[in-house]
């Protein structure tokens, strides 16, 4: 199946937005607006929820037009883009989602046609379904670790870059004794959260120069 | 709104291709993934963490009913989202000079594509077709593709090394440890805040 590569799931959604003359802001504008205030760090919605390594919520206003001779289309409503690359099968994570982040979900997706809300888990995971593309060709450079393991094993390069740095030309019995010591403490380190080293980026701009 | 987070940027693009091509464009998909060796260009790049290609039959975009009307199209689309470590510049250049074979052979069945080389009409097509991200995320934002495969070489090694590094004589360990840090000395790179990019 062209969703997964190795142990990593991709999942595209294409959500079509309400389309209400009357709603003022518009139901996209109003998604774009929540989005914008919505935190990317370990307090995101997909650091609470498990398994997700990377993730976007995109509002696609339209198809693009490249110009003659190819012909000029539009599309009828706007879509939510959701591309996410998590861990495990596809039911559990939407569940997981609908478990541990349902007024988000709601906050969002509300505004989006035939939307049933998240507390209804089976209704839910149906209409994400109905809304999932099937991807065509995924590719993930590291394909057969968890979130976990990659958070544990960045924690894990850290830790041993600075135990080899504070240990050059030390003696080897030195060295033994202070692995034996470092690994201790290693392990007994609380594992990382996700987005737990998230720096708060100012600038937001967009186009070709970022 | 913000196609980058920490160390990552993520692109989107959607290109229009007439129905008929799109099919030609399966088979190099399916190619691609069965044989991997086609796949090397992209793996040694080692900048991008995710990427994938969506192709969009005109008639299958999402229809849920309700109020919703049904979309009326001539062309299929192909939707690429990528997740890279980098600037879009370095990222395009990079792709137009070393898989510019590849990009070709992907994207020369969408409408108006002027080839990957030269690379001028190429970002022009891109800036075109590329619509923003509006809430991008990362459980690592300080990490690039090659630190996540480093830290995995580390944690791997790390486990040997602690099974037989801890308790052996102070003589052997030290002919275990050099032997850990040659095999991790090349994986310890700093992982850390994003550069500033203006």
């Amino acid at each position: 199946m062209a969703n997964k590569n190795g142990s990593i799931y991709g999942l595209t959604l294409l959500c079509p937005i309400l389309n209400d003359e009357n709603a003022s802001p518009s139901h996209d504008l109003q998604i774009r607006e929540y989005l914008s205030e919505l935190t990317a760090d370990s307090q995101s919605p997909f650091a609470v929820a498990p398994g997700t390594h990377l993730a976007r919520l995109v509002v696609m206003d339209d198809v693009v037009y490249v110009g003659m001779p190819a012909c000029e289309e539009h599309l009828k409503s706007k879509y939510l883009v959701l591309e996410s690359n998590f861990d495990g099968d596809l039911d559990d994570y939407l569940v997981g989602l609908a478990t541990t982040i349902p007024e988000h979900l709601d906050a969002i997706w509300g505004h989006c046609n035939g939307y049933p809300g998240s507390s209804d888990k089976a209704k839910f995971v149906q209409y994400m379904k109905d809304c999932q593309l099937e991807t065509t060709f995924l590719f993930a450079a590291v394909n057969d670790k968890t979130v976990t393991q990659t958070l544990a094993a960045l924690q894990t390069q850290r830790a041993v870059a600075h135990f080899v740095a504070e240990h050059q030309g030390a003696d080897s019995a030195k060295i033994q004794r202070d692995f034996i010591e470092f690994l201790k403490i290693l392990d007994a380190i609380p594992p990382s959260k996700p987005a737990m080293n998230a720096q708060p980026r100012n600038i937001k701009t967009g186009g070709r120069n970022e | 709104m913000s196609n980058i987070n920490g160390k990552v940027y993520a692109m989107n693009a959607i290109t229009p291709m007439r129905p008929w091509k799109t099919w030609i464009l399966r088979l190099i998909f399916f190619i691609l993934k069965n044989v991997k060796s086609k796949q090397q260009d992209l793996i040694n790049l080692s900048f991008i963490e995710f990427a994938r290609w969506v192709i969009i039959p005109r008639d299958r975009f999402p229809f849920l009913g309700n109020t919703q009307h049904r979309e009326s199209l001539k062309y299929d689309y192909l939707l690429f989202f990528s997740n890279f470590n980098g600037t879009w510049n370095q990222y395009i250049d990079a792709f137009s000079a070393v898989l510019s074979h590849g990009l070709n052979l992907i994207w020369r069945w969408s409408e108006k594509f002027p080839g990957a080389v030269p690379v001028t009409p190429f970002k022009g097509y891109i800036a075109r077709v590329q619509f923003d991200t509006d809430y991008y995320y990362t459980a690592y934002p300080e990490a690039t593709a090659n630190d996540v495969k480093s830290a995995h070489v580390v944690q791997q090694e790390l486990n040997e090394f602690r099974v037989k590094g801890a308790n052996c004589a102070p003589e052997q360990f030290q002919q275990a440890y050099l032997e850990f840090l040659i095999a991790v000395q090349a994986h310890l790179g700093y992982t850390g805040e994003a550069p500033m990019v203006f």
